[in-house]
């Protein structure tokens, strides 16, 4: 949840999925007890439920916003053949409250990266207005583009974003 | 060189008849001893020769020659021409705390996994120790021909990964010149406290 955008530079977010922004909000994201800081390891088992996501700010505000979770690095970070793979997608959440407040477009998806360790991205923006109920679903998860989903929906540059990795955890334990 | 103490049997010193008549002829393009001054060597070359055989210590110095103590001399010389500083100064190998079998190995998985995965997590030492030889794999693949492959298959540990590093690495870099890891540092592991690192395939 830092302000500054360094990590998601040296990441490399900015420039797989978004492009280079001025953090407007804060965001913080729990997976249980843990915190997601940005390039933190979180294991697929912990990952498997929603986290949860709060939005900090004055809860009489009126600005709602639009959280998007996906995963560039599909199926593998060598071969990110279906960049960007879409995990969640949350539309229409009030300032100050947790992601459940708002309508889940996408269900959630839990990371289950087949191989390597994959970098999630949990990108939020600004809405200008409410979602009437316009906004077309993406066909499938894989090949999600998050820069046009932001086009086609008006929602321009994100205002926060945080990334974790994930690895696929050895099955069973050696005997 | 033991030949001449062996001779040594029932005088109580060395003289210097059995010491010539044991050793090789004097020759003056001897190469195993430099003896930094020439004017010394015609006077007790023979005494020379069988300290260098003790100890690889300068025998000079043993000697007791006070003039020759300036840094040029301050180097051991072993006897097959070679100069053995005590210092690390310029060395640039990093060890990895291995012997250099092992270490070839280790690096040998290291660019295996880095190639096969596309991104691990080690150690920052490792990682940065596997940059020249990742750098050198896929320089290989952009060449391409048959003898970069051998030479690339002699490497990798999997010669599935070596023929789809060759099939795709031309469309990946073949714009970039160079660089084609980078190095993203973490937490320490939490075993031993060991510098973490991401190496990942630009």
């Amino acid at each position: 949840m830092a302000r500054s955008v360094e990590p998601l530079v040296v990441g490399r977010v900015i420039g797989d999925v978004l492009d280079m922004f001025t953090p407007a909000a804060e965001l913080t994201v729990h997976y249980g007890a843990k915190q997601v800081h940005n390039g933190c390891d979180i294991k697929p088992s912990s990952a498997a439920d929603k986290p949860h996501v709060r939005i900090l700010g004055p809860l009489v505000s009126s600005s709602l916003y639009t959280l998007v979770m996906v995963d560039p690095d599909a199926p593998s970070p060598s071969e990110p053949r279906l960049r960007e793979w879409l995990h969640w997608i949350v539309v229409d959440i009030p300032e100050g409250h947790e992601a459940t407040e708002g309508r889940e477009m996408v269900p959630y998806m839990g990371p289950q990266p087949p191989t390597g360790i994959h970098r999630y991205v949990l990108v939020l923006f600004k809405q200008e207005r409410a979602t009437e109920g316009g906004c077309q679903l993406p066909d499938g998860r894989a090949n999600f583009s998050t820069r046009q989903f932001a086009a086609q929906n008006s929602l321009g540059l994100p205002v926060a974003a945080v990334y974790f990795n994930s690895q696929k955890e050895p099955a069973v334990k050696k005997r | 060189m033991a030949m001449a103490i062996t001779t040594d049997s029932g005088s109580s010193g060395w003289s210097m008849l059995s010491l010539k008549s044991a050793l090789p002829p004097v020759t003056s393009t001897a190469s195993s001893i430099k003896l930094p001054c020439r004017r010394r060597s015609t006077k007790c070359p023979q005494l020379v020769r069988s300290f260098s055989a003790l100890s690889p210590v300068n025998p000079v110095h043993s000697l007791g020659f006070s003039d020759l103590n300036s840094f040029e001399h301050n180097f051991t010389i072993i006897d097959n021409g070679y100069r053995f500083y005590a210092m690390r100064h310029g060395r640039r190998v990093p060890k990895l705390n291995r012997p250099p079998d092992q270490r070839r190995a280790l690096l040998r998985g290291l660019t295996t996994q880095l190639l096969k995965y596309g991104r691990i997590k080690t150690t920052r030492a490792r990682a940065s120790a596997m940059r020249k030889y990742v750098d050198k794999m896929i320089t290989l693949a952009k060449d391409g021909s048959l003898h970069k492959r051998r030479q690339a298959l002699g490497f990798i540990y999997e010669k599935q990964i070596v023929h789809a590093l060759f099939a795709e690495v031309p469309d990946r870099y073949g714009d970039r010149n160079g660089g084609y890891t980078r190095i993203i540092r973490t937490l320490p592991r939490r075993g031993d406290n060991a510098p973490m690192a991401y190496i990942e395939l630009v």
